[in-house]
């Protein structure tokens, strides 16, 4: 059986004359899926559109098999996290959790014992009797967090999940995402930081003027940029010989030696023919101790297909 | 692509029914309101002439006690629909005070913390959203209406006995409805002024004004137009003409129960439209 997907089908929407997206077919698989792109780009639009919120003017949308248009069956298995502060003013989190799963239709027990756990997952166990408006920025977005995540969604939609939160509890955080794709679920969150995308991204959806730019895995999508030459850098003893080897082929288009000339940046247009001639130096006895991908990263994607555009 | 296995469980367990899910807006928001002065302040306050009128109701089964004031004062002490109008027309104002206080808070702050995108994200719906929030107005304002009415009501049945009951339950019901339609005007005058305006304060003069000025407006285009009809756009008046027929007493001059019952409901179109514009997920640039 093949893996739930949630399938954009030529989907646009517009806030009047104003675009939010524009004809953006996708197919997200479970895992962790980051949609990157500037502010104004579409990705709130997406998030509502996959959460019913909105309803797209042209298309359709297919959440692991169910339509937008049943909002009952759709809301239990999609959580959502904005990136607003919404708690009610006077509500503890606590209060904040388990009311949000009596909308749900759990039981006040049931939604008790299923806030607790969620407040226990975020590390919000003991501040969960005091008011929101009292807590930091960080636990407001891990109460929020655990708003979206307590009654056990298999989307977890979150726009700007990791805003605010603190290096160790945004790599617990990270943690949590990753147990969530592990399980087959879909996690799919906005993010402005490239880098950590880029770390924890199982597939990327880059955005720009309500178009999808790119989506796909990050490398995938790296290698489907023609146009610009793929970046490595090669670090080896014989650096300057190795560097005028690469230079005489055709498809290296430039190669930049290290200061330390013990290695060099090679910009290629045909990575597999790269891969073979640093195989073949190998082989003719030169020391090649390393070869990175300089520019499979979601900074360089941003840059290629979207900043490139503005 | 990796390949996930499938490693959780969908819960399983029973869901609640559709109304007991709305119950948790009017939960928290009537512990929240309960907790402000002001509205405990109103409440107590408007409890004042429900008692006196219990008085009144005691007094008139007493008559012995008044005896040495003659019998002028013995004939004018009856509880009939009169009674009833006059008891309604007092707390209708304490129903405007305390949805003045209670309202504007219930959507206001959503709009204003872009709470909405939260709710609605849940299996509910923009209607039950406002059917919540008109849960938690009409039960708050049932406090100083329909309740201490039937209160004054069933005392009175008790006193007067079976036969009074018989011939006059009209009244009791012409309270509970009269009040009922009330408090809905009251809770989509205030839902929609809150919604509308996102300073609280703002919204509850807005609730105020909203009677004042309808009133105000009414008043001169009738004095202008010499036309009768125009009292029905104020919502208090048509409001009182429509109980005035419920509870049997004679209507004076001015629009019958039916353009009355008219302007109200056009005027509750018109406040439900507001609210249809305003609560959007999303908001909606044009």
């Amino acid at each position: 059986m093949s893996a739930p997907e949630v399938i954009f089908d030529d989907v646009s929407k517009f806030y009047g004359e104003i675009l939010g997206v524009n004809r953006v077919t996708l197919r997200i698989p479970p895992g962790i899926t980051s949609m990157v792109g500037p502010n104004g780009s579409g990705k709130t639009t997406l998030m509502n559109l996959m959460t019913g919120l909105i309803q797209p003017d042209r298309g359709s949308i297919n959440v692991r098999g169910l339509s937008p248009l049943d909002p009952e069956k759709l809301m239990r298995i999609t959580g959502y996290a904005t990136q607003y502060d919404a708690a009610p003013r006077g509500t503890t989190g606590f209060q904040f959790v388990s009311a949000g799963l009596e909308l749900y239709g759990h039981s006040r027990a049931e939604a008790a014992r299923l806030a607790w756990k969620a407040l226990e997952i975020v590390g919000m166990t003991e501040a969960a009797r005091r008011k929101v408006a009292a807590y930091s920025k960080g636990m407001r977005q891990r109460i929020r967090l655990a708003h979206a995540i307590a009654h056990e969604p298999e989307v977890l939609v979150l726009d700007e999940p990791l805003n605010g939160l603190d290096p160790l509890v945004r790599a617990e955080t990270i943690v949590l995402f990753r147990r969530f794709a592990n399980e087959g679920r879909h996690v799919i969150l906005s993010s402005h930081v490239l880098q950590e995308v880029d770390v924890i991204s199982d597939q990327v959806i880059l955005i720009a003027n309500g178009m999808i730019a790119a989506e796909g895995e990050i490398r995938t999508v790296r290698e489907e940029i023609h146009e610009r030459p793929s970046q490595f850098q090669v670090r080896c003893r014989d650096a300057s010989q190795v560097a005028s080897l690469l230079f005489a082929q055709d498809h290296v288009a430039e190669v930049r030696l290290h200061e330390d000339r013990k290695g060099m940046l090679v910009l290629t247009r045909n990575r597999k023919v790269l891969a073979e001639a640093l195989s073949r130096l190998a082989q003719d006895g030169h020391v090649i101790e390393s070869i990175i991908p300089a520019d499979e990263d979601v900074d360089a994607l941003y840059e290629y297909l979207i900043g490139g555009r503005q | 692509m990796a390949v996930y296995r499938r490693g959780y469980q969908r819960y399983q367990g029973a869901y609640t029914s559709h109304f007991t899910r709305l119950l948790a807006f009017p939960r928290f928001s009537w512990r929240r309101l309960m907790s402000q002065r002001l509205v405990d302040i109103v409440i107590i306050v408007s409890l004042f002439w429900p008692v006196a009128c219990m008085l009144f109701v005691y007094l008139c089964h007493h008559t012995e006690l008044w005896q040495g004031l003659g019998g002028g004062l013995t004939r004018i002490l009856s509880v009939n629909g009169q009674f009833f109008h006059v008891f309604m027309t007092v707390q209708s104002v304490f129903a405007v005070l305390l949805a003045a206080l209670a309202g504007p808070g219930l959507i206001a702050p959503d709009l204003a913390n872009n709470a909405l995108p939260l709710y609605f994200s849940r299996p509910i719906s923009r209607l039950d959203y406002v059917l919540a929030r008109i849960l938690v107005l009409v039960g708050m304002i049932s406090f100083v209406t329909w309740i201490p009415g039937l209160f004054v009501f069933g005392m009175q049945a008790g006193m007067a006995g079976w036969g009074w009951l018989v011939s006059n339950w009209r009244l009791g019901a012409a309270v509970f409805a009269g009040f009922a339609v009330w408090s809905l005007l009251l809770s989509l005058v205030a839902l929609a002024s809150s919604a509308y305006v996102r300073w609280r304060i703002i919204a509850g003069a807005v609730v105020l004004g909203f009677f004042f000025v309808l009133a105000g407006a009414a008043q001169m285009i009738k004095q202008v137009m010499g036309a009768d009809w125009a009292l029905a756009l104020n919502p208090g008046e048509a409001m009182s003409r429509i109980w005035k027929v419920m509870l049997g007493v004679e209507l004076d001059a001015g629009p019958g129960p039916w353009a009355c019952a008219l302007a109200l409901s056009v005027t509750a179109l018109i406040l439900c439209w507001i609210l249809e514009r305003k609560l959007r997920a999303v908001e909606v640039v044009s």
